[in-house]
């Protein structure tokens, strides 16, 4: 692929959030997107058509982090009422309230079979929690880790996290271990190939890191944008060939995978770009910001 | 007629003494109700017993005093008698009647406040404003402004001032004293002014008051001074920033949420924002806070406009004004006078050394002839002729023109070099004389040409080694010069005479001599510096890592008298010594151009830890539980030996076991220091074997069963242990007491303290010490001849500075073998655990005295198997241990362990 394939024209705004947009997802087939914002609301949303379909209510605070099963049924969402959601899509009701941390919610993901979210939070701490029984305890708490946990990815069989203290840990279920990749700067945003060999690790000198999974190297670096203090999301391309995240003077960052040049940089909001989203099949992309707009960016 | 059929209209008249009676009896029956119902209870009755609905529309609570109409005695209808000899008076009802005390009072003006007349500030006419604003709500929410609810009639004290030339606004201290005429004038005139309207008419109408104020201020000359000490109500201090409505309590009835919520349940909708919860993306906008600013301004008060015009004067700030007395005054110095006879361009005390240097150029440096009569001759004929002149050197000539050992004078021999003494020391000569004092002649021969290797001279660093054998270029610096301005780091020129570390071998030595000299007084290297002109390379390179090292030991040696070492003493090891030591003003720079590079290489770490899954959570992602068919973890929690416990087995993978030896080694850095006090080289060859083993044993799942469960069985069966697990646990046992030292410890003192009994024959241990070798080694090390405890002392040394460690792969190793040494230590910590219940429950037969005795002897009889395992090899241990315990717990924790394996199966 090459680099006028990349998605810089922007195909959609979305606008609807009164407020910094703190994070816009793709759904498990790119066909819709979800977003939640400052506004304690989250917005379910057609980017191709840039529709607003569904507002969903009951946040005390504002909303960090959303995330939606495959079979596109239920979601997730987290933020800074230290409470995370589980809602049902369609009725746009919440289904279970799961309390336990004990300070804000950072990020929240479901696993595979979305009978199980994880989320992620400033107390230091990792905390699943069922979907399947009506237990609102978490199953297993993970507090390993000496600061505010910032990401969370979740595989068939790993949970892992980045967290302020620099690591970025994961946790194999399957062996029963622990992998602490400490990276000596504090890790923003985790991101998952899409092939599930290597992470990308957003950290606070402005450096996206690029980490093998099974030996723990440091693959590549990117660089070129600005964060310093801001929760900002990172990602891969579709096809794996390219680095995306944004920056916090409103550009968003497209690096090559393997020399780590940048290959394209754009203006695409007025402010912080909080989150960036890649298609899961196209050559396709949703940035948030905090200037409460989402856009959608195609070829 | 009954009197249920009557019907009565009006009070009917009751005797004296009946209505007495009953008014106590309800008064009685109401304060016994009273005393025993709670106020919300409490029902308000007539005094027929009815009830009446009193309150009900005010919440029902209470009402009134006591629940009666304001007093205690309640509302009693006044009686009215008149007879003929005290005939009632015809009452005149008026409205105080009908009032209550503090309402009289303020009707009549009977409580002490300022009377309008005289409130001359408007203060007791705004407070008045303000209760009743509070009394009555208006239609403006939030208490009335106060500059709504001032009086409208001036006071006689305002119309006084006014008279004087006071206006609203204005202070009334007249400050200006030239003013002060003026002023006394206004209130003479005022005065005479007042006293005529007061002889007019008491009651002056306002709009008149009004005019004459008018009048009054427009006569008034405007050129009055900017005080302006307004009176200005107090404002609210804490703006509201809820949307409650005015004085709305949320935790009114509530107060126990007044707090925080408690952690984990989510945020209320009361909760109150924190300094964290600020929107951090706000900051991203830096227009937002111009508009503020520029709202903030143009909603002043128009009371500004009056600074506005006081801006205008320059120099002074708003609300201020220009002192006419200051006691501060600019001292002012007059410039410096230059001399007429000064230019303003430095003159260099003699002629730049560029000049010298294209006038003469240096005869080249050739090496001096190999006689060496000859070489004297040239170098004091040179001296002398470079101090007395060219004309030396022609009579010399002349005088020796036949003496073939001057021909270098001629051209001959050795001219060449001739040549070149004699242009040294002509250049010395020079450098004497142009300044008197030779230091200060150097140091502006530096200043005048500072650069980089000056500078680190200055500052004492010491110059870089250059390729030994390589010659130097001929520069234009004499060597002489140098090494005389060389800086001298170190005392090194009082370098003990003893330190002769290479005594045997005296060119050896010598060459260290240069080597010293090299090293700490600087210069440029000689060609013969880097050792033997027949050695080859690498011995060579050897040998002056010798030196360094040999340099390095002097220093210390020399520098610090802490360690007890002599010179002579930290000689002794570096004929031994193969380590590499790099001069640290190398190495420092290296650390500084490479601290990005280093960066890079540390990270990212790579650690790896046990982790437990819940078994809901394996079941959640479809995967078997790792942990399946093994015990959960002890509930009791021992921090991270813990996540320590299972290690050994579970992670044999030996990659894994390295890298996990080496985090575990930083995080349990605790325990770790402990160890790496008695950490030595012996002990290491004896820990190596003994843990090697412990590696080995391939250890079946069931002992942690048997350890952990077998307390609960029963003592009295009686079987044969398997030997398969036997050794193995009884050096994790070994082990075990490792850790309970310091609890031993502990126990022994306080033994000793109670008086109890301790073992005699207790062997005498610390913490530092784990074998008598190790102790020997410890004390021979303070003897100044030992070689063997320096090096170690020296190793460790250099291991805390951090240079580079003999050779990585030891480290490495010994890294693990500290790791697999804990491990071990915790798993058997966890099977002795297993015999601490067993040995109580025997001893919880006897009490008290025979427990602590049980516990010094557990403790005696742990040191002495750790020292045994220490000493002896791994089949000793096993036999001391099985010696040393009763067989018969072995034995029943065999039979346990069948047991459980029956009930399983």
């Amino acid at each position: 692929m090459s680099a006028s394939d990349l998605p810089t024209k922007e195909a959609n705004v979305l606008k609807g959030h009164e407020g910094a947009v703190l994070a816009a997802r793709f759904n498990a087939d790119g066909n819709y997107c979800l977003s939640c914002g400052k506004d304690r609301t989250i917005r379910l949303w057609n980017p191709h058509r840039g529709i607003h379909i569904k507002t969903y209510k009951s946040h005390g605070r504002e909303v960090r982090d959303v995330h939606v099963t495959p079979d596109n049924s239920k979601l997730v969402s987290c933020g800074g009422d230290r409470q995370v959601f589980y809602w049902d899509v369609s009725t746009g009701r919440v289904i279970r309230k799961f309390r336990g941390h004990e300070s804000e919610v950072n990020a929240v993901k479901f696993n595979e079979y979305a009978s199980v979210a994880v989320s992620a939070g400033y107390d230091q701490s990792l905390r699943s929690w069922d979907c399947r029984s009506h237990s609102t305890e978490p199953i297993q708490i993970i507090d390993t880790f000496s600061d505010s946990v910032m990401s969370v990815c979740l595989t068939k069989t790993e949970i892992i996290a980045g967290s302020v203290d620099g690591t970025v840990r994961t946790f194999d279920i399957r062996v029963g271990r622990e992998i602490s990749d400490n990276l000596g700067q504090p890790v923003n945003c985790i991101s998952l190939s899409n092939d599930g060999n290597c992470i990308l690790a957003s950290c606070l000198d402005s450096t996206l890191r690029l980490l093998d999974r099974t030996t723990g190297e440091l693959l590549q670096e990117y660089k070129g944008h600005t964060c310093r203090s801001f929760k900002m999301d990172c990602c891969l391309t579709n096809t794996d060939a390219h680095v995306t995240g944004g920056s916090e003077d409103g550009y968003v960052y497209f690096w090559d995978l393997v020399d780590a040049s940048v290959v394209s940089r754009f203006r695409a909001h007025a402010s912080v770009v909080t989150s960036v989203s890649y298609h899961p099949k196209d050559s396709c992309m949703v940035t948030a910001s905090v200037d409460g707009t989402i856009r959608v960016w195609k070829t | 007629m009954d009197e249920r059929d009557l019907v009565f209209y009006g009070t009917p008249i009751e005797r004296e003494e009946e209505l007495s009676s009953r008014k106590k009896k309800a008064v009685a029956e109401a304060s016994g109700q009273l005393r025993t119902l709670p106020t919300w209870k409490q029902e308000v009755r007539d005094e027929e017993g009815r009830r009446r609905f009193h309150g009900a529309f005010t919440g029902g609570y209470s009402a009134g005093y006591y629940n009666t109409v304001g007093s205690k005695e309640g509302w009693a209808p006044q009686t009215f008698t008149s007879s003929r000899k005290n005939r009632a008076e015809l009452k005149q009802q008026s409205i105080l009647n009908f009032l209550d005390d503090d309402e009289k009072a303020d009707l009549e003006g009977q409580s002490l406040a300022t009377s309008t007349q005289f409130d001359t500030f408007g203060f007791t006419a705004s407070e008045v404003a303000r209760k009743q604003a509070d009394k009555e709500p208006s239609a403006i929410p939030g208490p009335v402004p106060d500059e709504l609810v001032l009086p409208a009639a001036e006071s006689i004290g305002a119309k006084l001032l006014l008279k004087m030339g006071w206006r609203h606004g204005r202070s009334i201290k007249d400050s200006s004293t030239d003013s002060l005429y003026d002023a006394r004038r206004e209130a003479r005139k005022a005065f005479i002014a007042f006293s005529s309207s007061d002889d007019t008419k008491s009651n002056i109408d306002g709009d008149a008051n009004h005019v004459n104020d008018h009048s009054n201020s427009l006569e008034r000359p405007v050129n009055d001074d900017n005080l302006s000490s307004q009176y200005t109500p107090l404002n609210a201090l804490q703006p509201k920033q809820d949307l409650h409505g005015l004085g709305y309590d949320p935790y009114k009835h509530a107060p126990e949420f007044r707090g925080k919520a408690g952690p984990g349940f989510g945020i209320g909708a009361l909760e109150e924002y924190d300094i964290e919860d600020e929107d951090v993306y706000t900051t991203a906008y830096d227009f937002e806070d111009t508009v503020v600013q520029e709202v903030e301004d143009s909603s002043k008060p128009i009371t500004d406009h009056k600074h506005r015009l006081t801006w205008k004067e320059p120099g002074i700030l708003p609300g201020f004004k220009v002192a006419s007395i200051s006691d501060y005054q600019v001292e002012k110095f007059n410039a410096p006078e230059v001399p007429k006879d000064f230019v303003p361009r430095h003159k260099f005390a003699g002629p730049l050394k560029v000049e010298d240097k294209t006038a003469v150029p240096p005869p080249p440096d050739v090496p001096p002839p190999e006689d060496s009569n000859m070489k004297v001759l040239i170098e004091g004929v040179a001296t002398l002729v470079g101090r007395c002149g060219k004309l030396f050197e022609d009579l010399s000539r002349e005088k020796n023109q036949s003496n073939p050992s001057f021909g270098f004078l001629m051209g001959g021999n050795g001219h060449e070099y001739y040549e070149r003494k004699l242009w040294e020391a002509q250049q010395k000569y020079k450098d004497q004389k142009k300044l008197p004092l030779p230091s200060d002649g150097k140091s502006s021969q530096k200043t005048e040409k500072m650069n980089a290797e000056n500078r680190g001279k200055i500052l004492g660093e010491r110059p870089l080694e250059r390729s030994s054998s390589s010659l130097v270029s001929p520069d234009v610096n004499l060597q002489s010069n140098l090494s005389d301005t060389f800086m001298k780091p170190l005392q090194f020129s009082e370098l003990p005479e003893v330190s002769k570390p290479f005594k045997d071998n005296s060119a050896k030595q010598e060459r260290f001599q240069q080597f010293l000299k090299e090293k700490y007084k600087g210069g440029l290297r000689s060609g013969e510096s880097g050792g033997a002109s027949n050695m080859s390379e690498a011995v060579r390179a050897q040998e002056r890592l010798d030196f360094e090292l040999a340099a390095e030991a002097l220093e210390k040696a020399n520098r610090g008298q802490q360690s007890n070492l002599s010179a002579q003493q930290s000689m002794d090891f570096l004929t031994s010594a193969g380590m590499q030591f790099t001069s640290a003003g190398v190495e420092q720079s290296k650390d500084t151009l490479d601290k990005d590079f280093e960066m890079k290489k540390m990270y990212p770490k790579r650690e790896e830890n046990q982790w437990r899954p819940s078994p809901v959570l394996c079941k959640r992602f479809d995967l078997v539980d790792p942990y399946m068919g093994k015990l959960p973890p002890p509930p009791r929690m021992r921090g991270k030996i813990d996540s320590l416990v299972f290690k050994a087995e579970f992670i044999p993978v030996p990659r894994i076991g390295d890298k996990t030896g080496q985090n575990q080694n930083r995080s349990s850095g605790g325990l770790q220091s402990s160890a790496q006090g008695v950490r030595d080289g012996s002990a290491d060859e004896e820990e190596d074997e003994v843990v090697v083993d412990v590696e080995n044993v391939e250890r079946p799942v069931d002992l942690y069963k048997a350890i952990f469960s077998d307390d609960s069985d029963e003592e009295a069966e009686t079987s044969k242990v398997s030997k398969v697990e036997d050794p193995e646990k009884k050096v994790e046992v070994a082990n075990a007491t490792l850790n309970r030292l310091m609890a031993g410890d502990f126990l022994e003192s306080l033994g000793k303290e109670l008086g109890l009994e301790v073992p005699p024959d207790l062997p005498p241990y610390s913490h530092t010490n784990q074998n008598p070798s190790a102790l020997e080694k410890e004390t021979t090390g303070l003897n100044p001849r030992d070689g063997s405890s320096v090096k170690m002392k020296i190793t460790e040394e250099d291991r805390k500075q951090g240079s580079p460690p003999p050779s990585e792969d030891r480290m490495d190793r010994r890294h693990s073998k500290r790791q697999r040494r804990y491990d071990s230590i915790s798993d058997s910590y966890s099977s002795s655990s297993g015999d601490d219940s067993d040995r109580d429950r025997y001893s919880s037969k006897s009490k008290g005295r025979r427990k602590k005795g049980s516990s010094s002897r557990d403790k005696k009889s742990s040191s002495s198997r750790k020292h045994s395992r220490r000493r002896h090899h791994r089949e000793d241990v096993s036999r001391e241990y099985s010696s040393s315990r009763s067989s018969r717990r072995d034995k029943d924790r065999g039979e346990s362990k069948r047991e459980k394996r029956k009930r399983r199966d």
